[in-house]
């Protein structure tokens, strides 16, 4: 515990946390990489190396036809121009087995998520720990006790070849985000790989978090893990999901899916600490679909990546369901993040709350977008958005655009949306108390951001507070 | 250049597609990012009497290039007016005959230190008819500009009504907007505060109720330093209206110290209605700010419960915001002829007594139809 409490120490302190933390490359020789580009030949290697069976080879194919005929609207946010999928490797493998303990998780990659601080997370206070290596899973495992309750936390590909299991995932997988909802969703059906499968059953509640954390070392590969999560009724589980990068000087590209299911009467929450490399286009798609008397909570933190598309959706199915989302977005220099939410409410007495913050700094743009939808049966439905825009040098730039649909006319929606900057009266006050102008800012900034931070375990705010810290540093003249 | 007309019994039309495109667009499939009009084709009949100066084609309208040309094209004839610092003026009317399938197209430059009012007004209708006004404004320095815009159609019209400003150091514009119908409209409005000190106010009302369609657009570009905007948005909509509404505010880089805040307030009176909203602040600069709040929704149990304590009921609650809107409407026509036309809009949607009765009580004398 005091190995603990120093590391979180050390992680607290600006001094003590350089980029190396998330930073550092690991040798690529020996790994098992597909060429670079798109083909059937890519998509059949991949189902047949997973040996899955027929259905999701069929899938796979069919998104891969559909990726190929569709284009990317000609009117939406950042540019991906510079991403070129035929300079991208769709599967690259480390050359291990998937291990259920660290003892047995090759040198260099065990070492990855020691700095990372994963294991240390794992032992401290979590329910169980996925752990994916670029396209692969290379460790995976769940607290007995947990086990013990009946809960499923394995890998998708697992499931796949277990026979109570496989029934399910075919049940669940890929309905709640259609392959044609976009192009990079066709995609990522397309070239999926690795990721977990959740199962909690009737009436059990977690005692800690479930987390996987998502590494991307090879350089001009993409990630496409799928997450697929069922909470069953009057059940109760809190997942995090947290990736990073080292950076490389060509495009990088994650394009997973993330497919939540919480039935009547249970609770999902849903957080997310996400600092890929600014080479990387995070073309993430998530979804949520919400039982009567549920509540599904989001808690993201957008840090990394050159151009980010990520919109978590809610829908509110169930009669009283509820959905929260909280979520703080960073961009600096060369980054172009357009991030924000969708909530569909459908039930009668539903409710929805969305409080995001987003910060622009160094050339860096931010845009938050969202909608908010009425159905025609969700009479009393309230819903709140608030966004908040800190612009911090006049050489970036900050959008919000959301919108609203309402059909209902019993139904309340409010809105509101403030975009400004560090005032100087609140600066030259902290600096009248003996803090340097950096520190200043600095503290406005994490003050800013606080709404998010308390809303994560301790040690994902340190984290998140120590990443504000670094985007900070050298923010001042 | 001919000139042309259009006629509601014509059969050859044209599609208008991105009317009322927003600076900043989002999912394609809420389909809030524009709308389409079938408009019908101008008919060639003689020559051109006019055209507005070519300082008036830089003029930014919110309804789009597409809806412009074709309203100025429809129009065929344009009017141009200036107003001089220290000229006696009348207010500018333009009179849109809606039934009548009228376009204008009008330009109003504004001199250093003037001071105008514009009244345009869009009115009556017929089944099957299309009617427009194109209104542009240049206002220059310390010029003050006071424009109220009237779309009073009925049930059967079709109708686009685009105004854009321009606005140069210390000019001061106010604008009042009244929807209060018409089968299908779009109202399309950019003001460019390219001055420094420059200000915008807008005060815009709407009733959307039956099948009515409403489509706006409201662009505010803030170029100039210290600029100031303040858009203020409230409506009705009833029955099965449709209504978006897209509310620009773009703090464009320089714009140092500039404020622009835009707040909405719907109330929904009916079970079938369909509200979009897509209110836009983008920001390109560091000292400046922007501000949005939105409440949409239906009248609260709370204020219910108020209006029920002296002796309202909702319908009768609904009815008496409805008669305020055009209270206003009728205090701010300026014209007499504009008046009436909203008298007659107001009669039309809640009644002739109560028409008379708004009349009778502002002081003004009614002409029966």
């Amino acid at each position: 515990m005091a190995d603990a409490t120093e590391t979180s120490r050390k992680r607290s302190q600006v001094e003590d946390v350089n980029r190396s933390l998330y930073d550092f490359k690991m040798s690529e020789e020996g790994y098992e990489r597909y060429a670079d580009g798109l083909s059937t030949d890519i998509v059949r290697a991949i189902s047949e190396k997973k040996d899955e069976p027929e259905w999701m080879l069929e899938l796979r194919l069919k998104a891969l036809a559909a990726y190929e005929e569709m284009e990317m609207p000609a009117n939406w946010g950042p540019s991906i121009e510079m991403l070129d999928l035929n300079h991208i490797s769709a599967y690259v493998s480390p050359k291990t087995k998937q291990a259920n303990s660290w003892d047995d998780v090759p040198e260099d990659i065990k070492n990855t998520f020691e700095r990372l601080g994963i294991p240390e997370a794992e032992r401290e206070s979590l329910a169980g720990v996925g752990a994916q290596y670029d396209s692969e899973i290379v460790y995976h495992n769940m607290r007995e006790e947990v086990a013990d309750q009946g809960v499923i936390y394995t890998t998708i590909e697992d499931a796949l070849h277990d026979p109570e299991l496989e029934p399910i995932v075919h049940e669940y997988f890929g309905t709640l985000i259609p392959m044609r909802d976009h192009k990079f969703a066709a995609l990522h059906y397309a070239v999926w790989s690795g990721g977990s499968f959740v199962y909690v059953p009737e009436g059990v509640t977690l005692p800690y978090p479930l987390q996987s954390y998502f590494r991307l070392n090879a350089q001009g590969a993409g990630q496409f893990e799928h997450t697929l999560i069922i909470v069953e009724p009057g059940a109760d589980l809190h997942f995090i999901e947290g990736c990073s990068a080292p950076k490389y000087y060509e495009a990088n590209l994650h394009a997973g899916a993330v497919e939540l299911f919480v039935k009547d009467h249970a609770k999902l929450r849903y957080s997310t600490i996400e600092n890929w490399s600014k080479n990387m286009f995070n073309l993430n798609t998530k979804r949520a679909t919400v039982g009567a008397d549920s509540i599904m909570e989001w808690v993201s933190g957008s840090f990394g990546s050159h151009v980010s598309y990520l919109y978590p959706t809610t829908f509110l199915q169930g009669a009283r369901s509820s959905c929260e989302f909280t979520g703080i977005t960073f961009a600096g220099a060369t980054q172009d993040l357009d991030t924000g939410c969708k909530v569909i409410l459908n039930g009668p007495d539903t409710t929805a709350s969305v409080d995001t913050k987003s910060i622009s700094k160094d050339g860096g743009i931010n845009t938050f977008r969202s909608s908010i939808v009425v159905g025609r049966r969700a009479d009393r439905a309230r819903a709140t958005v608030s966004c908040a825009s800190l612009m911090l040098d006049d050489i970036s730039r900050s959008d919000t655009i959301p919108a609203m649909d309402v059909r209902n006319g019993s139904a309340s929606v409010g809105h509101e949306a403030t975009i400004g900057r560090i005032s100087d009266d609140t600066i030259l006050y902290l600096m009248s108390r003996g803090c340097s102008e950096g520190e200043a800012r600095t503290m406005v900034v994490n003050g800013f951001a606080d709404p998010v931070s308390k809303e994560l375990p301790m040690e994902y705010a340190i984290e998140m507070n120590n990443l504000i810290k670094l985007e900070m540093e050298g923010a001042i003249g | 250049m001919a000139n042309t007309i259009i006629t509601a019994d014509q059969t050859d039309t044209t599609a208008l597609g991105h009317i009322n495109v927003p600076p900043a667009q989002t999912w394609n499939y809420l389909r809030i990012n524009d709308i389409a009009f079938d408009v019908p084709t101008p008919h060639f009949v003689g020559d051109v009497y006019a055209r507005l100066p070519q300082l008036f084609d830089k003029v930014e309208c919110g309804i789009g290039e597409d809806a412009v040309t074709w309203m100025a094209h429809a129009a065929g004839d344009a009017r141009y007016v200036e107003v001089r610092a220290g000229e006696p003026h009348d207010p500018i009317v333009i009179d849109v005959d809606a039934a009548g399938c009228d376009v204008s197209d009008t330009g109003v430059l504004v001199r250093s230190g003037a001071q105008a009012t514009i009244v345009a007004c869009s009115h009556g209708g017929a089944a099957g008819a299309t009617s427009a006004s194109l209104l542009r404004v240049i206002a220059e320095r310390e010029a003050q500009v006071t424009i109220i815009e009237l779309v009073a159609c009925n049930e059967d019209q079709q109708h686009l009504d685009a105004v854009g400003i321009e606005a140069a150091e210390d000019a001061h514009i106010e604008m009042r907007q009244y929807a209060l119908g018409g089968g299908k409209v779009a109202l399309g409005l950019c003001c460019n505060l390219a001055g420094n000190a420059s200000r915008f106010s807008l005060d815009s009302r709407y009733l959307a109720s039956g099948t009515d369609v409403l489509d706006v657009n409201h662009v505010i570009r803030q170029r100039g330093r210290n600029t100031r905007a303040d858009i203020v948005t409230t409506g009705i909509l009833a029955d099965s209206a449709r209504k978006t509404m897209r509310e620009t505010i773009d703090l464009i880089h320089g714009a140092k110290f500039a404020e622009g805040s835009e707040i909405e307030t719907v109330l929904v009176t009916g079970d079938d209605v369909v509200n979009k909203t897509l209110p836009v602040i983008l920001c390109d600069e560091e000292d400046v700010a922007g501000n949005h709040g939105a409440s949409i929704g239906a009248i609260s149990p709370e204020q219910l419960g108020f209006l029920g304590s002296r002796g309202l009921g909702e319908e009768e609650a609904e009815r008496l915001f409805a008669r305020a809107l055009f209270d206003d409407a009728v205090i701010h026509a300026v014209d007499d002829d504009v008046r009436q036309a909203v008298l007659a809009r107001a009669a039309a949607v809640l009644g002739a007594d109560v028409a008379r009765d708004i009349a009778e009580v502002l002081g003004y004398d009614i002409r029966e139809a």
